[in-house]
This record gives C-alpha cells, sequence and structure tokens, in this order.
C-alpha cells in the first residue's frame, strides 16, 4: 500500500510539471461547448445531461490512453525502468498507483464540462441521483485504471505505440457509447459495446443524472466493476508476462 | 573481507542476445557473457575492466536481476538472482552510467524520495536519507532544483545517490564517474573508500585504468563476454611482469640485434635521441636483458613494470576502438 501511495503522489507531483499530460483537461471545455451547441441549436435542452458526460469520458479515455498507456514505455525510454524493476516493491504497485492517480484527476473534467455547461450556456445539469452517479464514476475510474494498465503492458511490446494508440479513441468512443447511447447504434454493435465497461458506464451515468428511476443500477454496476476487475487482472498478469519477455530478451531500455 | 558467503557469486553464466526485429528475435544470436566465473567477498571493492562490448555492462545488469541470464547461476549473498529476486533486490543498488535513468522534470530530492519509498521508506526517514544523500554526494544546493538543468557530471552524482537510498549491501556501479569531472571523480573515489570502510561490498564496472588502481581492492580483465583474469591491481602488474620493459639509452647497433635475439624479447623500440624501449613477453627475460646491456657497457638503464592500461592492453590486445561481436 505504501508503494501504491507513493506512485500516486510521485505521479501527481510529476503531471504539474509536465502540462502536456493535462491536453484531455485542456480539450474536455471545448468539446462540451460543441455538443450542447448542437443540443441547444436542435432545441433538444433533453440532452443536455448527454453533452455534459460526453466530454468527461473522453478525458477519462484519453488520459488513461496517452498517459496511463505510455507509463512503461516512457520509463523505458528515459532509462529509470530497469531501476524501477530492480527496487524491492512490486512493479505492478507502482504503476497502479501512477494509473490511479491519472484515472483520478481525469474525473475533473466533469466539474469542467458542468461548469462550462452554466457559465457558456446558463444550463445547469442537476445530478438527479447522486448516489448511482458517484458510485458509477468511481467503478468508471476503477475499470478505466484496470484498462489502461493492460494498454501500458501491451504499449512495452509495441515499437510504434501511437499507431495503436490512434486506432483506440474514436472507435471506442463510439463503441462505448459515449456520445450517441448504444441502443442507437445499429444492433450487431451492441455485444460488442456490451464488452467495453464504458458504454455501461455511459448508459448508467446518463440515467442517473436525468429524472426518473435509474433501472438495474446495482447490475450494471457489476458489469462496470466485473469488467473493471477483469480488465485489473489482466493487466497484471499481462505486465508480468511483459516482465519476463523483456527481461528474457534484453529489452528493458528500448522498444 | 571474509564471510563465508560470497556477497556476488557467478558460476559459468552464460547470456546471448538474439538480433532481429519483433518480440521473438530469431536473428543471429551474440555472446555477451560466455561462462564467466566469478566470487567477490563481502566488503571487496571489485573492479570489472574491459572495453565497450566486453559484457560489463551485462554482467551487472543480470547481477541487478533486470535481465535473465541465458545459463549458469549468479547470487547475491547467497539468493539467486533469477528466482530469489524479491531477497536479492533489497540488498543491491544500481547506478547505470550515462545521462538517463532520473526524473528530468523533478528535482533531486523529490527524485530520491521517489526512490525511498520504493526501498521501503517512510516519508519521514525518506526526507533524512534523501537529504543525507545529497549532502554526501555534493548536490545540497541544487537539491531543489530539477534535474533537467543538472550537468552530466551533477546528474551522475545524483545517480549514485539513488544508487544509495536503499542502504545496500552490495552496490553495482556501471562506468559510475562517466561525465565527471577530476574533482568529482576524486570525491568519487573517496566516496568508495567510505562504503568499503562501511562494509559495502561494490562492483565497479569502468574503462579507467587509473580510477581501477586507486579504489579496487581487485579488479577483473574481461573481453568477449570471458573472465581473462581476475587479480589485486598490484599483483595483476607483478603477475604480468613477463611484460616488463628496459629502457635504455646510446645502445650499440650491434648489442641491440643481440639483446632483440635474446628469449622473451618481443620488441626493440628505438626512440629519439638514441633512446630504446625494449619489450619482454617472459618472466624473468628482463633481467637477463639487463645484465647483457650493463655488461655490453650500457650505463643509462631502467626498468619498470607497466601500469594497469597496459597489463589491460597487452591482455586484451591492443585493437583499439575496434568492438567485437
Amino acid at each position: 500500500m505504501r508503494t501504491f501511495a507513493a506512485a500516486f503522489g510521485f505521479q501527481l507531483t510529476t503531471m504539474r510539471r509536465s502540462i502536456g499530460d493535462f491536453q484531455p483537461l485542456i480539450t474536455a471545455p471545448f468539446f462540451t461547448v460543441i455538443f450542447l451547441a448542437i443540443t441547444e441549436h436542435a432545441g433538444r435542452t433533453d440532452l443536455a445531461p448527454y453533452a455534459v458526460l460526453a466530454p468527461t469520458l473522453i478525458a477519462l479515455w484519453g488520459m488513461a490512453l496517452n498517459v496511463a498507456g505510455e507509463l512503461i514505455d516512457s520509463e523505458r525510454w528515459s532509462g529509470t525502468l530497469e531501476a524501477l524493476i530492480a527496487t524491492p516493491s512490486s512493479f505492478a504497485s507502482i504503476i497502479t498507483g501512477r494509473i490511479a492517480a491519472v484515472t483520478t484527476i481525469s474525473l475533473l473534467a466533469f466539474v469542467e464540462s458542468w461548469l462550462v455547461a452554466w457559465a457558456v450556456f446558463g444550463i445547469t445539469v442537476p445530478i438527479e441521483h447522486p448516489l448511482e452517479f458517484g458510485t458509477t464514476l468511481a467503478a468508471t475510474a476503477f475499470a478505466m485504471a484496470g484498462t489502461a494498465s493492460m494498454m501500458s503492458a501491451v504499449f512495452v511490446l509495441a515499437r510504434s505505440a501511437r499507431i495503436f494508440q490512434n486506432s483506440l479513441s474514436y472507435p471506442f468512443y463510439v463503441l462505448g457509447g459515449v456520445l450517441v447511447p448504444v441502443a442507437l447504434l445499429p444492433g450487431w454493435l451492441e455485444p460488442l459495446s456490451r464488452v467495453v465497461f464504458l458504454s455501461w458506464s455511459a448508459d448508467l451515468m446518463r440515467d442517473s443524472l436525468t429524472v426518473g428511476s435509474v433501472p438495474a443500477a446495482a447490475l450494471r454496476l457489476l458489469a462496470i466493476l466485473g469488467l473493471g476487475m477483469l480488465g485489473q487482472l489482466t493487466g497484471v498478469l499481462l505486465l508480468r508476462r511483459v516482465l519476463v519477455r523483456v527481461r528474457t530478451l534484453g529489452t528493458l531500455t528500448y522498444a | 573481507m571474509t564471510s563465508a558467503v560470497a556477497a556476488v557469486s557467478v558460476r559459468d553464466l552464460h547470456r546471448t542476445f538474439a538480433i532481429g526485429k519483433g518480440l521473438r528475435k530469431t536473428g543471429p544470436k551474440v555472446t555477451a557473457l560466455d561462462g564467466v566465473d566469478l566470487a567477490i567477498p563481502a566488503g571487496e571493492v571489485h573492479g570489472l575492466l574491459g572495453p565497450n562490448g566486453a559484457g560489463k555492462t551485462t554482467l551487472c545488469k543480470v547481477l541487478s536481476t533486470v535481465l535473465l541470464p541465458t545459463s549458469g547461476t549468479a547470487e547475491i549473498m547467497g539468493h539467486d538472482v533469477t528466482r530469489e529476486t524479491a531477497a536479492v533486490r533489497p540488498l543491491i543498488g544500481i547506478v547505470f552510467g550515462g545521462e538517463r535513468g532520473l526524473y528530468s522534470r523533478l528535482s533531486a530530492r523529490q527524485n530520491l524520495a521517489f526512490w525511498a519509498a520504493l526501498y521501503g521508506l517512510d516519508k519521514r526517514r525518506a526526507r533524512a536519507r534523501s537529504d543525507e544523500l545529497i549532502d554526501r554526494v555534493g548536490l545540497t544546493d541544487q537539491a531543489a532544483q530539477p534535474v533537467e538543468g543538472f550537468s552530466r557530471g551533477m546528474k551522475q552524482r545524483l545517480h549514485l545517490a539513488r544508487g544509495l537510498i536503499g542502504d545496500p549491501k552490495v552496490l553495482l556501479l556501471d562506468e559510475p564517474t562517466t561525465g565527471m569531472d577530476p574533482v568529482a571523480a576524486r570525491d568519487f573515489r573517496t566516496l568508495v573508500g567510505e562504503l568499503r570502510s562501511e562494509g559495502r561490498t561494490v562492483l565497479l564496472t569502468t574503462h579507467d585504468m587509473a580510477e581501477a588502481e586507486a579504489v579496487c581492492d581487485r579488479v577483473s580483465l574481461i573481453d568477449n563476454g570471458r573472465l581473462l583474469a581476475t587479480e589485486r591491481p598490484a599483483t595483476l602488474g607483478t603477475w604480468i611482469s613477463r611484460f616488463e620493459r628496459i629502457d635504455a639509452r646510446d645502445v650499440p647497433q650491434a648489442l641491440l640485434n643481440e639483446v632483440a635475439a635474446m628469449q622473451g624479447v618481443a620488441a626493440t623500440n628505438v626512440g629519439e635521441a638514441g633512446s630504446v624501449r625494449i619489450e619482454t613477453t617472459e618472466s624473468g627475460a628482463a633481467a637477463a636483458v639487463l645484465q647483457r646491456l650493463v655488461s655490453g657497457g650500457v650505463t643509462s638503464v631502467a626498468t619498470s613494470l607497466p601500469s594497469l592500461e597496459e597489463v589491460y592492453l597487452h591482455v586484451i590486445g591492443d585493437r583499439g576502438m575496434t568492438v567485437q561481436r
């Protein structure tokens, strides 16, 4: 736990000196303006929660992909990976702690989007079901961290990590139902969407922002946590295998 | 220097690398370590001397658990570096040379605080240990500055501090003085002396013969992945006394020809103003040459033992910058 906490704090300190890491948080307000401008122009004020939520999920995914996903690879390029691995601390704990910090920070995007909606469009998006919303947000951050650790391990093996990163952004925004609910996508996409935790998160968060009951909230929350746990486990296992592989091949210091 | 269990023990260690792209790397294999045997008792400062590509860094990486050997065994304080990494890692500190290996946007203190946490130190102890080491490596005035503004030598000092942060029993220093100015390098030697007096074991790889002679209890010569010799620096010079040389002046040509033909004489190199250096390759040859020169009427004559650098060149071969693979 000490390693996790130290890694969490270290990541916050590192990011304070690296403004580029906040790019998804910088673009989130712009996305909010664009989405809200569209819904307002169409006279669909009922879709305001969708427009506020989408930039949050984009920022969450974007930071996980670009910052958390690159963690191991950037350690490798900066020449610190060997020394990290040679410490008595669990490497998985170090990476998980740092990814958790990135994911936590990315949740600020919701605050940004909410404030932009209020300040620019005079729209106040009420959180109708705060308990459901809060727990879904936390579960989503957990699941995102699991996915990020998985990506982080995969990127170690890939010489062209950025090619993977680019292909993992917009297709997942669609599959995750980030702006357009999965139910409105072609039917054949739904099974695929349902293995992406983001689709459960997006639907549940939208429901918890709107009036009316939130059907099967616990079950849907479990789906997010289950997929998140699967991601975490896969990430840890993958990380272990990757470390054995790079120690065997002698490729810890370059991609 | 006396311990039942060697601090570092390496037996028949092999490491090969496959060249090529992709995950499987199925290209031709390159041998980095070829049956290395080495035992370093606790408390010894051991030098590993060899040219580029000799296998020094590979050996350090295997010992520091970040690289798996192809075959053979390596142990730190009796713990196998492949199977008992959890036991090995708290015992070792590593310093890999070069500018990389630090978090450049963070200060020296922040860097050390993080590494301290990874060695299990709580915040208070991490802070105290970091400050102590920063002071020890002479970076107190720069402790709060981002590392990206550090000179190469300053980074190297910080590397050293990082290597010591976990209070290691065995310190692996891979070319630690690279980029240091002479004053810093002298301070480093003093520091190594202190580490020895604290009972730590140090394995130091270097190109610098003077450094090896100055700080090491024993030195191993390594080339092409094989250990060629392990001796005390002074003994190494004596051990190779067959390479003793004789400097003389005004040696008649006939006598020089006679000496050149003597058993154990490798070369007679005529220099400026009648000087000549006679290189020998056999133990005792120098004495015979000396005797012959004196009996031949040569009065300006002197013998000298080779420096470690000359030993190094004799054993490894004078191949300049060529990296053998």
